[in-house]
């Protein structure tokens, strides 16, 4: 029953590991391809961690907490490098797929201070 | 065991720094605790007063450095009793003197802080009985001297007078060490104890001579002796207390000190006959001649100092038992009359705002008492009947009479001495006549009127020393002279007399001679005046001075930009093509073979990889160096790496410093990065770069074959032993830690001042430093505006507790394993930068003190005092020991003693890391104040 679980757990987390990687090696533009990694840190290693957890805490060893910690930290470092990519790519006008909206196309007609107003979003 | 001694040296040194402090409490404060410490140094000598005036000498003695045959020996004997009275007797007068001299303007805590250091050094001259120590007080003096001389720092004579008082003494004391050292060596020992006994062997010694010159040129460029008597004028620029202290009693007479000390050793050679009398006769000559004509009362003075300092010198350089006693009898007389004439200076200039004897006339009217001080100590310097000056004058006479008439020459001596004894009594004439007669004051900045009491009251207790000497020499003078000539002598002594009279002789006619010819020669000054105004400039060694210095330092500025063009890689060029050729000569010249016997290990696949990985981003930051930003975020990849082989090695412990390092590192290098072109251009030709990727080559080749060599070879190193003893003798399973806080610690102390310093002098140059940094960057872009996105900042935060938990984890476990203070002290560090970069510094320096030097400044102190902490229980420094302790929730827990110096080594850590950092990004805020206004809006 237990490696049942285990097993499910750590193809879960090879699984969305490996949709993360080939996301960021086959998406067509930056802020696209910024999405694959942040899945594959999140649902991928967390899946892991958490089959990790369970097998050593099994282990009759007492409670393993490590991986806690080192979710802890996942947690924290992931959003803010993911956040800071995006800032410096659109500080930089890396060109986006997407369509721009009407009302910032409008404003970036209309004045040259545009860079902080799309910052601002 | 008694060890009066090396407090009486070390009081006044420790007592400088109290001073300095005490000084934030108000102005007198400084002056009473100079004056306390004073007395507390003179009662410190008391108890060992008595001995040498029974004949015995007083040896005391610390091991310091036994290995360099240097203890912290001290000995008492006559000569070294009398001048540690006079040096603390005099001081004590001085220092109630100063306190009355310097204005509101002058700092009292920095005066007095560096006249302790002084008087302590020279102490420690007059006490020591190594020679080495004896050097190092004397090169105290050279440097305290220096700091008093220029103590009106804002004046440029007060700074030039003090440089070529450091030059010249500085010069003379590096001869004087290559003459101790012969010294020593000749004799076999450095002990004053055993050297004053080989007089025999040291004068029959081929080496005599020029260990002779070497020693008499630091003892005669510190007496101010001819040809080096220039900077002692110069040095008049100092506030008159210190004059009165340094030229009377102190500064010069350690020259003659020294002359007398050696006396015994040196002396009786015809070497010594000419080169000391030959100086002292000269400088007799010529200062006394100078004083004649200066205008200037302090250069009056000053070269009469210059004078009686070569009649000392000549006395000594006579050679007779009786010339020495005659020596040390008019070394005290001139300590007092001349102190008590320099402090009559000071009083005349503090209350006339000038010292030109040109304006200040006629001053008795205004200050009859002052005027009826100074004529008795001119007196006495003149060698007027019934003053002190006299009775050693007397002696002097009668010893070139006898010099007369043993010897076929003998009376070009005497015509010599006669003539500058009526120069000395035209210029203590001269002092007294134009000072406090001769008409009516010349348009004086002031109106002088007489000095508070206690101003006076030195003056008074010296010229009243004179007057007591003078008349009654048997009653006062008698025993301390007889215990200072047995010092100098270390021999029984000659029979003499200090009486006033002897009877009509040779001597006496000599001192009418000089008595009537000094009248005679005042009243034709007139004439005189105008042929010393012609030759004004004639005989100026300080011209000669001047020209030296000026060649030595073009030549040394030729030669530096000979060899430093400014460029790095031909500093580096010459550094590796020196290196790989003295390499090879020395692995051709010693012709083993590169491979050594020990068998090899078997290599494994990660250690291939990893190796391969580290060459190819050697090769990488090679490619990339010319972008910055790339190639730096290449060589952290390098550093990551490092560290990975470290741990594969097991070395936990560099492994974590390593990766600490790095990020410490890479931080500040993107802090300096800032400032450059983040795109370095080409600038090396292409020949160029071919020739740099030789030399490169060999120079790392040569490193590589260097490193093979020795670890293919056995070799015993002294790891075993700190692997044995680390538990039993350090109390910590981990030997590194161990050995920085224990084994080595000593080293690691040094270190940590080291790091303490390098962080003070990068802070001192980065403080008022304004570099304009760029506005956009490569691309023409400007930064953004978000300096400190929200999210890094909320969750920067939220990292700071679990960092620090880490950090006093590191910290704790860290003398059993991996970890330690310098470790945990990065940890900090990195995790309160991180508050820094992510949150700005106007943020974070409102929740953290900025002023970081307290915390540099208590880790010394823990560590220094941590290391006091052992020799109290009588224990070598830094000598550790541990226990065991049962804490309630961490359960056993080892509490050793190295664990506070750890937090010594943590501290300094944090506090110069964070000060550099902080500094270098505070130049960022400043290069751009715009951003720093709107992050104060948000």
């Amino acid at each position: 029953m237990l490696d049942i679980l285990l097993s499910v757990l750590i193809l879960t987390g090879a699984i969305f590991t490996f949709i993360g990687s080939l996301g960021l090696a086959r998406l067509r533009d930056f802020y696209t391809r910024l999405h694959g990694p942040t899945k594959a840190t999140t649902l991928g290693v967390g899946s892991l961690l958490i089959a990790s957890m369970i097998h050593f805490s099994a282990q009759g060893e007492g409670v393993s907490l490590h991986e806690i910690l080192v979710t802890l930290f996942l947690f924290i470092t992931a959003p803010v490098s993911a956040h800071l990519l995006s800032k410096a790519a659109l500080h930089r006008r890396v060109e986006s797929q997407a369509q721009v909206p009407a009302q910032i196309e409008e404003a970036e007609t209309q004045t040259h201070f545009a860079a902080p107003t799309v910052d601002r979003l | 065991m008694n060890m009066n001694l090396l407090f009486v040296a070390l009081i006044p040194l420790m007592g400088a720094a109290l001073t300095a402090w005490v000084s934030r409490f108000g102005r007198m404060g400084s002056a009473w605790t100079a004056g306390g410490v004073t007395l507390l140094a003179l009662l410190c000598l008391l108890p060992s007063a008595a001995a040498p005036f029974d004949g015995e000498v007083i040896v005391q003695r610390w091991p310091w450095i036994p290995g360099a045959g240097l203890d912290l020996a001290f000995r008492l004997d006559g000569l070294g009793l009398l001048f540690a009275l006079m040096i603390l007797g005099i001081g004590l007068l001085v220092i109630l003197y100063a306190r009355y001299y310097l204005s509101e303007h002058d700092c009292m805590g920095r005066f007095y802080a560096y006249l302790l250091l002084f008087m302590g050094s020279m102490l420690g001259i007059v006490l020591a009985e190594n020679l080495i120590l004896l050097l190092i007080f004397w090169e105290m003096t050279s440097l305290s001297s220096f700091l008093l001389i220029s103590y009106w720092r804002g004046r440029e004579d007060a700074r030039t007078g003090a440089r070529m008082a450091l030059t010249v003494t500085g010069l003379g004391g590096l001869a004087m060490l290559g003459g101790f050292l012969l010294l020593g060596e000749i004799a076999g020992s450095y002990d004053l104890s055993v050297i004053l006994t080989m007089g025999d062997v040291i004068r029959a010694h081929p080496l005599y001579t020029p260990m002779l010159v070497l020693i008499l040129l630091g003892a005669f460029t510190k007496s101010a002796q001819f040809p080096f008597h220039f900077w002692l004028p110069h040095a008049m620029a100092a506030p008159t207390p210190v004059s009165a202290y340094l030229h009377s009693a102190t500064l010069v007479k350690a020259g003659v000190f020294l002359l007398a000390r050696l006396f015994p050793v040196l002396s009786g050679t015809p070497e010594w006959s000419w080169l000391v009398g030959g100086a002292g006769l000269t400088t007799l000559l010529i200062g006394a001649w100078f004083a004649l004509f200066k205008h200037d009362l302090k250069g009056l003075l000053a070269y009469s100092t210059i004078s009686h300092l070569g009649l000392i010198t000549l006395l000594f350089g006579i050679g007779t038992p009786l010339a020495a006693v005659a020596g040390v009898f008019h070394i005290i007389n001139h300590a007092t009359f001349k102190a008590s004439l320099f402090m009559a200076a000071g009083i005349i200039d503090h209350e006339c705002g000038t010292r030109d004897m040109r304006r200040v006339n006629g001053l008795w009217r205004f200050m009859p008492y002052t005027g009826t001080l100074a004529m008795v100590a001119a007196a006495s310097m003149a060698g007027v009947p019934l003053f002190n000056g006299f009775l050693s004058k007397e002696m002097f006479f009668a010893e070139t009479a006898t010099f007369f008439e043993e010897h076929a020459w003998g009376w070009l001596l005497a015509l010599a001495v006669v003539i500058a004894g009526m120069l000395a009594v035209a210029y203590s004439l001269r002092f007294i006549h134009d000072v406090f007669f001769n008409g009516e004051p010349v348009d004086l900045p002031r109106t002088p009127h007489e000095p508070p009491f206690w101003m006076k009251a030195p003056v008074a207790v010296l010229v009243a020393i004179c007057l007591l000497v003078g008349t009654l020499p048997a009653y006062t003078v008698a025993p301390l002279l007889q215990a200072a000539s047995a010092g100098v002598l270390q021999a029984p002594l000659p029979g003499y007399d200090l009486a006033i009279w002897h009877g009509l002789g040779l001597p006496v006619l000599m001192s009418i001679l000089a008595l009537t010819g000094g009248l005679l020669i005042y009243a034709a000054r007139r004439p005189l005046f105008a042929l010393a105004a012609r030759l004004e400039g004639r005989l100026d060694a300080r011209a000669i001075y001047d020209w030296a210095l000026g060649r030595t330092l073009d030549f040394a500025g030729a030669v530096t930009r000979r060899l430093d063009t400014g460029s790095l890689q031909r500093m580096l060029l010459f550094f590796m093509l020196s290196a790989l050729t003295l390499g090879a000569i020395g692995f051709i010249g010693g012709g083993s073979s590169l491979t050594g016997p020990r068998v090899l290990l078997p290599v494994d696949g990660v250690s291939i990889l990893i190796a391969l990985v580290l060459v190819a981003v050697a090769i990488g930051t090679l490619i990339l160096h010319r972008q910055r930003l790339t190639a730096l975020i290449v060589m952290g990849a390098l550093g990551l790496l490092i560290a990975l082989i470290f741990v594969k090695f097991s070395a936990p412990d560099l492994a974590l410093t390593q990766l600490t390092v790095e990020v410490v590192t890479i931080v500040l290098l993107l802090l300096a990065l800032y400032f450059l072109p983040q795109q370095s251009p080409a600038e090396s030709s292409r020949a160029r770069r071919i020739r740099d990727l030789g030399v490169a080559t060999l120079a790392g080749g040569g490193t590589a074959a260097l490193t093979w060599a020795i670890l293919s070879r056995p070799f015993d190193s002294i790891s075993g032993y700190f692997l044995a003893n680390s538990v039993p003798g350090g109390g910590g399973a981990n030997v590194v830690n161990v050995i920085l806080v224990d084994f080595r610690g000593f080293d690691t102390l040094g270190e940590i001042t080291v790091l303490a310093l390098a962080g003070l002098g990068i802070y001192a140059m980065l403080r008022e430093l304004r570099l304009p940094g760029p506005t956009h960057d490569d691309a023409g872009r400007p930064w953004n505006w978000d300096a400190h996105p929200t999210i890094m900042a909320a969750l920067a935060r939220l990292l700071l507790p679990l960092a620090l938990l880490v950090s006093v984890f590191i910290f704790l476990r860290g003398h059993n394993l991996p970890g330690g203070g310098f470790i945990a002290g990065l940890v900090t560090a990195v995790a309160l930068i991180m508050q820094y970069l992510t949150n700005g510094v106007e943020w974070t320096h409102r929740r953290l003190s900025h002023d970081l030097h307290p915390l540099i400044g208590w880790g010394l102190l823990i560590g220094t005092l941590t290391g006091l902490a052992s020799l109290i229980f009588g224990y070598p420094f830094l000598t550790s020991t541990f226990t065991h302790v049962h804490w309630p929730v961490v359960g056993e827990f080892e509490l050793a003693s190295a664990i506070a110096f750890d937090l010594g080594v943590y501290l300094v850590v944090v506090g110069a890391t964070l000060l550099i950092l902080v500094h270098l990004g505070l130049m960022h805020g400043a290069s751009h104040p715009k951003q720093g206004i709107q992050q104060e809006s948000r």
